[in-house]
């Protein structure tokens, strides 16, 4: 294990900033359960996220030139063909959320493994990729999952909380799943977020300020990269993607850019540059 | 985005001022448990008392139109209050008969009830109703043509975009709401019961005031349609009306179209039909059972 400031990220960089974002779409537990097919007023809520919001964040992404992936359930790819298109064609990595943002908790490893191969499919065919990372809907996933992921020619997940750093779970017969950990502190549902019926926080709370939330996010950057940590995000288009809050991001992002030391990168190039290290050791 | 203005005489975006006038109707309907609970009660009726007369000022003095959403039965309460919105140039729109949870009705009920509270708004203020929020809950399918068919010409109870729509096959407006424009996710509050339910605490205005006032500056930016939907009960108290005052001030320091809802979905009606991938669209596709999705 490298110690801390012993990192040494491409190019010469102190920090690595995978930016992500979950493009969930209407998909979830309202979809899931069928709830959704009688609630026009909340699947409009979703649908937002593909539909206008991506548009505008891609544009603040290519204004600044960075790189990003976003999970996407593959349900999204079959209703929105052309603007997940756009997520491909303007260089960013599109990667695994489930077919329907299905809790792999709650399904088995059978279902998991119909799931992964339903989205495998919908990627070829649709955006013409084969997506190589995996960020797991609603939170847990199974003792079995690593392995139904590398299985399923998934080299990296973006699933855990606990750590700062990359790291390595074993998968017998394969090269080991890396492990791209992110925080509820990077969650903008967990400033954000706000919907009645379903209410989402549970408790009704209160939409964040954004400021205040913006200054947390920096926070967080500027301590892990000053650290030489690896800092990615839960960010939704549907959320964080809206008028005023393109522009927060587009506040952060010019914190960030502000930086010389960061090593901007997909998730997908963070896994590949840690197997890499991985080899040398 | 860089997309053209969609909106008349050179504005670059527009924003409707939506007041949801419910009395003691909107919270019966969202907690019945309130029912009988005096105290509770006047934690809404406050905007009968006070906040409708602070938001009719606040407007005159800023010589702004806004459009009232309200049941039949507030307007059959008080109808002197509805008068004095009329007399001033306001739009009066109808959120159903008694503020019924439309997820607890069929159809024909939903339809019932547009039916009755529509009438029954046009008796009082002497005008067409042409404009419609649901009071709570969801539509059933079938209810935009009905609602075209008794001579609505919009809905403000939808989401899914920043512009304008159309509600699929139909030429009925949609003006989308969002609720980080609307008072309620940052102001409600009662102790017992506990209304927002995790009981969390009331919001900081100024930061309030600073997020509604950033989110215009990103629907101006991109030239989108900023829907306000506001309380009496809730914006109109004599502190926070300066809010209210404050964004207004930024609004008109901006070349924005404030519109009626009426007025904006006439304008609408000049504009194309939705792309074929708006979630309005998706959503109609997905139930009418192309897909075979829902059950």
């Amino acid at each position: 294990m490298q110690q801390p400031g012993a990192v040494r990220w491409p190019q010469g960089k102190r920090g690595c900033m995978a930016l992500a974002f979950d493009l969930d779409g209407p998909t979830g537990d309202a979809m899931l359960n069928g709830s959704l097919w009688s609630t026009p007023e909340y699947f409009t809520f979703g649908a937002y996220g593909p539909y206008r919001a991506l548009g505008r964040l891609l544009d603040l992404l290519r204004a600044f030139e960075l790189p990003a992936t976003f999970f996407v359930p593959a349900w999204v790819v079959e209703q929105w063909p052309q603007q997940c298109q756009a997520i491909i064609e303007q260089g960013h990595e599109v990667a695994y959320h489930g077919y329907r943002h299905e809790s792999f908790w709650a399904i088995s490893p059978d279902e998991q493994r119909a799931v992964m191969a339903k989205s495998a499919e919908i990627f070829h065919n649709i955006l013409g990729i084969t997506a190589c990372g995996f960020r797991t809907p609603s939170g847990d996933w199974h003792a079995e999952t690593p392995q139904i992921l590398r299985d399923a020619g998934v080299i990296y997940s973006s699933s855990m909380r606990g750590d700062d750093r990359p790291y390595s779970i074993p998968v017998a017969g394969h090269t080991p799943l890396v492990e791209i950990p992110g925080k509820w502190e990077m969650d903008d549902y967990a400033s954000l977020a706000y919907t009645r019926q379903p209410d989402f926080p549970k408790g009704g709370d209160r939409i964040a300020s954004y400021a205040h939330t913006r200054d947390n996010w920096q926070r967080e950057f500027d301590g892990a990269m000053d650290e030489g940590l690896c800092l990615t995000t839960l960010f939704h288009p549907k959320i964080s993607g809206q008028p005023g809050r393109i522009l927060l991001l587009e506040q952060l992002f010019e914190h960030m850019t502000a930086r010389d030391d960061v090593w901007f990168a997909r998730c997908d190039a963070v896994a590949q540059w840690y197997l890499q290290e991985q080899q040398h050791d | 985005m860089t997309e053209p203005s969609r909106w008349p005489l050179g504005f670059q975006s527009a924003a409707i001022l939506t007041l949801d006038f419910n009395d003691i109707h909107g919270i019966l309907t969202q907690a019945p448990a309130v029912a009988g609970r005096d105290k509770t009660l006047s934690v809404w009726r406050y905007g009968t008392l006070r906040g409708v007369d602070r938001l009719l000022a606040l407007l005159a003095e800023k010589q702004l139109k806004a459009t009232w959403c309200m049941p039949a039965i507030v307007a059959e309460e008080q109808p002197e209050l509805v008068l004095r919105m009329v007399a001033d140039g306001h739009e009066i729109a109808c959120s159903g008969d008694m503020h019924e949870d439309f997820s607890l009705l069929t159809l024909e009920q939903q339809i019932a009830s547009v039916t009755r509270g529509c009438d029954k708004l046009a008796h009082i203020t002497g005008s067409p109703i042409v404009g419609f929020r649901t009071p709570a809950g969801q539509w059933k399918p079938g209810l935009a043509a009905a609602l075209i068919e008794r001579g609505i010409r919009w809905s403000s109870s939808w989401r899914g975009d920043d512009l304008p729509y159309f509600h699929p096959g139909t030429r009925l407006v949609e003006l989308p709401m969002h609720y980080t424009l609307e008072d309620e996710p940052y102001f409600a509050f009662n102790l017992s019961p506990a209304i927002p339910p995790g009981q969390s605490r009331i919001a900081p205005y100024a930061e309030t005031l600073a997020n509604m006032t950033q989110d215009f500056h990103g629907f101006h930016r991109f030239g989108l349609c900023y829907l306000l939907r506001l309380h009496p009960e809730i914006i109109g108290t004599a502190g926070r009306i300066g809010l209210l005052r404050a964004l207004l001030d930024t609004l008109q320091q901006h070349n924005v179209w404030i519109a009626t809802a009426e007025q904006a979905a006439a304008h609408w009606q000049t504009q194309p039909d939705n792309d074929v991938s708006h979630p309005a669209e998706v959503f109609t596709r997905i139930i009418g059972g192309a897909h075979g999705e829902h059950a």
